[in-house]
């Protein structure tokens, strides 16, 4: 039952290199949001919700947007937040941050390798999750932009809808 | 504020605090709720997935509030406190609590469930006790609730069916999907008596709630028409319209300040501007959930009462039980289909309202009267990420791509599944109780409630049996990927125990009225009182036993005054 331990419990070991391979990088948006690890859930996004399937295209739903604004809300869970950006941190390093620049086939084979670690196996789950949450929430979050999400899938949310994000809280 | 003293004061506006706080301000007394949580009107309710279902917006944050879980592991008990795991034991911390977000399945105890002991005998590592109330001491409250609460059906007669003082419903069932012909049918001829559950969602306008308008999304959601019999629609907004009730929200209570005999004071911090103050009155009702009730209740020790209010006979905390069984279901897909148009299944938000009581009892000649329980059955919840989410994987890899695209469309567009929920009694035992955590505090400083959980086999064993019939019948309906789920993970929405009521002071917490017997002016309303809980959901009988403590708490301050 000790979720945190499965979220915390890394089967990688990342040394001083990895810090190098960032050291590079800027400052990314008004969260902080590095734009390296932005960039590389994105582009592990579109691979998930690419172009050319019967769901949306990752962009089309705006699916990093809301990944980014969602996990750093005062609700969201700060452990899972921190998971997302050191996940990612992960599988730059796994992939010496050359991910991004893949074709789709060795996108494929990094994330299933990347998949077959217990972190990274949940560091994706967990990225999917987020993505499946900006394809089928509200669009008044962001995502599911024109219901795009729902009306792939034939379905509806229900009625009332929202009028402000969590209630406005 | 602090010159006022109330007539009573009630702790927490739930299910039990609200049907307390209807009678007194209906028979004219002064009375102050104190609710932990904020107040959503009716018209602000949304059908809004992220917020209501996959973020803790009506609850508390688990790193600021939580609790901390005991469980057998390897024959060891392990502590585990619920902002590692993410299993949260808050239900609804809003005016009108957890009863906002019910799916209202409504059942009544059976006459057999107050004498579990005398009738069934006692059961090894159990602590069953008989109620001190017998059902007709509590069928005039059943019948009350129903008019109040606003609960729809249809009463058929069956052997298992409590008595009813009235058969006729207070108003027919909400609409029903189609697919409750196939599956009437199909019980019909595996001789199984299908029973049109009955539900606490008006079919019917009345007074200033509108009728169901079957949005698709009711458990776990607010409902916006008033239709759905929460205690904030039923009780608190016509007990604040006689101008009798004072509703303090977002007032969470840390501790009661008592002498040897009586409670002076309730102690609350405003969780938005950490104000605090102190409220009076001259009886207090704790209706906190039984979880918080209990740890409240431990929190208040002081000099007089060492281990606690209303715990001199040390039962406090103690035969903690749910209401549990087991769950399951099958899956209809649109291109296997021959006993039912599959359209007819993908019509949005009806009702399926059925349940089976064939097998509450097991009375065969040949071997003693046993209990067993009730099945529900309902189709498996259309929140769409949730639905989504749970189709990520296949042979445990995940999806994605045109892989994923395809299993959720699947998914969402050719197939339908109908799930049962199993209810048979959560045996009271040793295993299962609730203390606090003196190792653990909450952000306001107050140690948090600890909850030893396990199930006593009996309990594993009669859910097992019942779901290998449930199978049975969903396999003559044509069902596939029929599945079954018993295990001891209690649901945590439908806590009771903990605060057992008894004639004897020594041996229970409070009276038969649900009135300590330590403290002359503490009455507990919420599901605490109950020595064990029926095949049943425990909602129906809480609103029922609170309008009667509520009209208990009426007649001792007519006395007083």
């Amino acid at each position: 039952m000790n979720r945190r331990f499965f979220i915390s419990f890394s089967t990688y070991t990342f040394i001083g290199a990895s810090n190098l391979l960032y050291s590079n990088n800027i400052i990314f948006n008004k969260f902080q949001f590095r734009k390296d690890i932005y960039n590389i859930i994105e582009s592990v996004q579109k691979h998930f919700f690419p172009q050319d399937s019967q769901l949306p295209f990752a962009s089309e739903f705006s699916s990093i947007e809301f990944l980014v604004s969602t996990i750093y809300h005062k609700r969201f869970d700060k452990d899972i937040r921190n998971f997302v950006i050191s996940g990612a941190k992960d599988f730059i390093s796994q992939e010496n941050g050359q991910f991004i620049n893949y074709n789709r086939e060795d996108k494929e084979i990094a994330l299933r390798k990347f998949e077959n670690s217990s972190r990274g196996s949940k560091w994706l789950s967990r990225i999917m999750i987020l993505s499946m949450e900006a394809l089928l929430s509200d669009p008044i979050y962001g995502g599911n932009f024109r219901k795009s999400g729902w009306i792939a899938l034939d379905t509806k949310g229900g009625n009332p809808k929202p009028k402000s994000r969590y209630i406005n809280l | 504020m602090k010159d006022i003293i109330y007539d009573v004061a009630i702790i927490g506006s739930g299910a039990s605090g609200g049907a307390v706080a209807y009678q007194l301000c209906k028979a004219g007394y002064k009375v102050v709720i104190l609710e932990k949580g904020q107040l959503i009107q009716r018209d602000e309710f949304s059908k809004d997935e992220l917020a209501y279902c996959r973020r803790d917006i009506v609850t508390p944050n688990l790193f600021d509030e939580f609790h901390t879980i005991e469980e057998k592991i390897d024959g060891k008990w392990i502590e585990t406190p619920t902002y590692q795991s993410g299993w949260s034991f808050w239900n609804g911390n809003i005016v009108g609590g957890s009863s906002n977000f019910m799916s209202g399945m409504f059942h009544r105890m059976h006459p057999d469930d107050f004498r579990l002991k005398t009738i069934y005998g006692k059961i090894d590592g159990a602590n069953v006790e008989d109620w001190v109330i017998n059902y007709n001491d509590l069928e005039p409250y059943y019948r009350l609730a129903e008019d109040l609460v606003g609960i729809s059906g249809y009463s058929k007669k069956h052997k298992y069916e409590a008595p009813r003082s009235r058969l006729k419903f207070f108003q027919p069932p909400t609409e029903e999907n189609n697919i409750v012909n196939l599956f009437d049918k199909c019980c019909n001829k595996l001789n199984i008596t299908p029973l049109v559950t009955a539900r606490a969602v008006l079919s019917k306008n009345i007074g200033k709630r509108d009728a169901c308008y079957y949005s698709n999304f009711c458990g776990s959601y607010g409902c916006s028409s008033g239709a759905k019999g929460s205690s904030r629609e039923a009780f608190i907004s016509p007990a604040l319209a006689t101008g009798n009730l004072t509703l303090l929200s977002n007032s969470h209570v840390t501790h009661l300040d008592s002498s040897e005999k009586i409670i002076k004071q309730a102690n609350i911090i405003n969780n938005i501007t950490n104000q605090k103050l102190k409220i009076y009155a001259k009886f207090f009702v704790v209706a906190s959930q039984a979880h918080e009730s209990v740890r409240l209740l431990l929190n208040s020790a002081n000099k007089f009462h060492p281990n606690g209010l209303s715990n001199s006979s040390g039962e406090l905390g103690k035969n903690l039980i749910f209401s549990a069984g087991g769950a399951g279901g099958g899956t209809f897909y649109k291109d296997d289909m021959s006993k039912i148009d599959f359209n007819n299944l993908m019509d949005r938000g009806l009702f399926i309202n059925r349940s089976i009581l064939d097998w509450y009892i097991k009375d065969d000649w040949w071997k003693p009267k046993e209990k067993g329980g009730l099945v529900e059955f309902m189709f498996e919840h259309q929140n769409n990420i949730s639905r989504a989410v749970n189709s990520r994987y296949k042979d445990n890899r995940l999806l994605w791509g045109e892989e994923l695209a395809k299993k959720l469309k699947d998914k969402f567009t050719k197939t339908k599944t109908l799930r049962f929920e199993i209810f048979n009694d959560w045996l009271p035992t040793d295993d299962c109780f609730i203390s606090i955590d003196k190792k653990r505090k909450d952000k306001y400083g107050m140690p948090v409630g600890k909850l030893r959980i396990n199930a006593h086999p009996k309990d594993l064993e009669i859910a097992y049996n019942i779901s290998k019939k449930v199978k049975i019948i969903l396999k003559e309906m044509g069902a596939k990927d029929i599945y079954s789920s018993i295990s001891a993970v209690p649901p945590q929405n439908l806590i009771a125990g903990g605060c057992r009521f008894g004639d004897n002071p020594k041996t229970s917490v409070i009276d038969k009225n649900c009135k300590s017997h330590d403290i002359k002016n503490l009455f507990i309303a919420d599901a605490s009182f109950m020595p064990t809980g029926g095949s049943t959901p425990y909602s129906w009988t809480i609103y029922a036993n609170a309008l009667r403590v509520g009209e208990e708490v009426v007649k001792v301050l007519q006395k007083k005054l």
